[in-house]
């Protein structure tokens, strides 16, 4: 039974991984909210079945996948600064628009993937628990890839602009960045990660679907939630970063499976999502600081700066309150 | 005479054009600066200082007039363009550095002003030696919390860390616009001294926006002093040294502007009470 659980689990929450990087540098490092990351994930898978079911190797197909879902990123970056639209509402625009895009792009609103070569026909012929575990297996080393090639890239001086660019837009601009050049490379970079993990996931379920991607965004929130309460990273601990989300995902998924395996019906699972982000705020909000006062640390969501007038304290300014 | 550093021309800035809560925060200001020359201005509030400081900055764009760096016409270029040229330093902590990152992290953001943002690394052992040593100098014991938050530091040490930053890349103006005004007297005295000390040793063309009558006539080679979007008086070195906080008092009240400022009247009461 446990044994299910976890490699069900992992199975269908590896293909996420990067659509919840994706969440987390929006949420979290840009501190905005991006529901583009929806739309973009179905159309990846999209795009990546139908050319997958038309015989192009897989590899190219998830290339193309996540290029269509950077395209979606660069619309709603240009709709935002253009139009002057808040990324929320830039992003809830594109979200409906990708849904006629993919449906398009599918002509069907479902894709069968059965018979076409994706990238785990070649290492698990048969279904089974050994073909579960080799999907899990190569869904891990993807991942753990992609989540090197992210905290590498963070480190990088393009990456740590865009790590500073979030909290403090006059900042960054005084030090010589353009905070509108770091959201078109912020948005553009997660929904590529979100419609590359589509294309992971039409080829672990062997279908798309033309609503694959509704509740991916809140789903997201609550992963990133989970794994920041458990880990926490500062902005300048990128291994960390990368942590926080790969646990978060799988911590996330596993609530669902678990919930799945002990009797719950499949429609209540959104649910589920819901009651998952709701605890882990709510945990952060009150848990932590209650725990806290019996010194029993659990990290929690980072506490914004209050503004504190000059001449409050003596001199020195409280810079933002302690955690807990 | 050699081509200035810093020249504005007739520079003018209106807020909410047209409508009825319209302000002219700039009338006209013309101000030519030296390569190397360290002007302080004063003016209560609203005179237009920390607009003309937004106006080089290229925080703000001028409703009309010409912003000149280095005999390059920068009116139109944004702010994050000309931090290459310009470096500033802001009134609220806060404002100059990034909490969330570390401290070697907003060192190095700005080690790279000006310049392109590549995918090389941010921190080479290079590059942490020397801003190791930067802020070693600072006699904060910064250099051994290099991974700490910015976030845990005190007002006066974010402020301080906010200058080196200024420092690093060798800006040609510096602008520290109020950059004192949230720091109690003793860590004001010390970040004082580290300005005086960089401005020295950069030879840079700075700007200094300040409330405190004392700092105005102490720093610099020049001041200017503002109301209502003007410069009402320009003052060489040689005029300065003869001026007191209350002579300043004077040219800004002389001009009918109420002068509000606490730490102003504070300077004055401790000048005129009889010892």
């Amino acid at each position: 039974m446990l044994e299910n659980i976890l490699i069900d689990a992992l199975v269908t929450g590896l293909p996420l991984i990067p659509v919840f990087l994706g969440v987390y540098i929006v949420l979290r490092i840009r501190e905005d909210f991006d529901l583009t990351v929806e739309g973009s994930f179905a159309l990846g898978g999209s795009v990546a079945a139908i050319m997958i079911a038309a015989g192009i190797p897989p590899a190219l197909a998830m290339l193309a996948g996540a290029a269509s879902g950077a395209t979606a990123g660069l619309v709603t970056t240009l709709l935002s600064l253009a139009l002057r639209l808040p990324v929320l509402l830039a992003g809830l625009v594109m979200n409906m628009a990708l849904f006629s895009i993919t449906l398009r792009v599918l002509g069907m609103p479902t894709v069968s993937l059965s018979g076409a070569t994706t990238i785990f026909t070649a290492i698990a012929p048969a279904p089974g628990r050994a073909a579960d575990l080799a999907t899990s297996l190569v869904l891990a080393l993807i991942v753990v890839a992609i989540l090197t090639a992210f905290a590498v890239f963070l480190k990088t001086r393009l990456g740590l602009a865009l790590r500073a660019s979030g909290v403090n837009a006059r900042m960054v601009r005084s030090q010589g960045v353009s905070d509108r050049g770091m959201l078109a490379l912020s948005l553009i970079m997660s929904n590529a990660l979100s419609a590359f993990g589509g294309t992971l996931m039409v080829q672990m379920q062997g279908y798309a679907d033309v609503n694959m991607g509704s509740g991916i965004f809140v789903a997201g929130v609550g992963a990133v939630l989970l794994g920041v309460l458990f880990v926490n990273p500062s902005g300048s601990q990128v291994i960390r970063i990368a942590v926080a989300v790969l646990l978060g995902g799988l911590l996330y998924r596993l609530i669902l499976v678990a919930a799945l395996r002990f009797g719950l019906p499949a429609g209540d699972l959104r649910g589920v999502t819901a009651l998952t982000l709701v605890v882990a705020v709510a945990a952060q909000a009150y848990l932590a600081p209650a725990l806290d006062r019996y010194g029993i640390r659990l990290r929690g969501w980072r506490r914004r700066a209050r503004p504190s007038s000059p001449g409050e304290s003596h001199g020195v300014i409280p810079m933002e309150a302690s955690h807990g | 005479m050699a081509e200035p550093m810093l020249r504005l021309d007739d520079v003018r800035l209106v807020y909410n054009r047209g409508r009825v809560d319209e302000v002219h925060a700039l009338r006209g200001v013309e101000l030519s600066l030296q390569p190397g020359e360290f002007v302080t201005v004063v003016g209560s509030n609203g005179a237009g200082k920390s607009s003309a400081v937004q106006v080089i900055s290229g925080g703000a764009r001028p409703s009309s007039g010409r912003v000149r760096l280095n005999g390059v016409d920068v009116t139109n270029w944004p702010d994050y363009r000309r931090a290459g040229l310009v470096a500033r330093v802001f009134d609220d902590p806060r404002i100059g550095s990034a909490p969330e990152l570390s401290i070697e992290d907003n060192l190095a953001l700005a080690l790279d002003r000006g310049r392109r943002r590549t995918l090389r690394f941010a921190l080479s052992g290079a590059r942490r030696r020397l801003l190791r040593e930067r802020v070693a100098r600072l006699g904060l014991g910064l250099e051994d919390r290099l991974h700490d938050r910015v976030g845990l530091l005190s007002a006066g040490q974010r402020q301080s860390l906010t200058m080196i930053m200024a420092g690093l890349t060798a800006p040609r103006v510096l602008l520290l616009d109020e950059h004192l005004a949230a720091l109690d007297p003793a860590t004001a005295q010390r970040v004082l001294a580290l300005t005086a000390e960089l401005v020295t040793e950069m030879g840079c063309t700075t700007v200094m926006v300040t409330h405190n009558m004392d700092h105005a006539l102490r720093m610099g080679d020049r001041l200017l002093v503002m109301s209502r979007g003007r410069i009402i008086h320009d003052i060489p070195h040689a005029g300065k040294s003869g001026l007191t906080v209350a002579g300043v008092v004077d040219l800004i009240t002389g001009s009918g502007d109420v002068v509000s400022d606490r730490s102003l009247l504070a300077d004055l009461e401790t000048q005129e009470a009889p010892k």
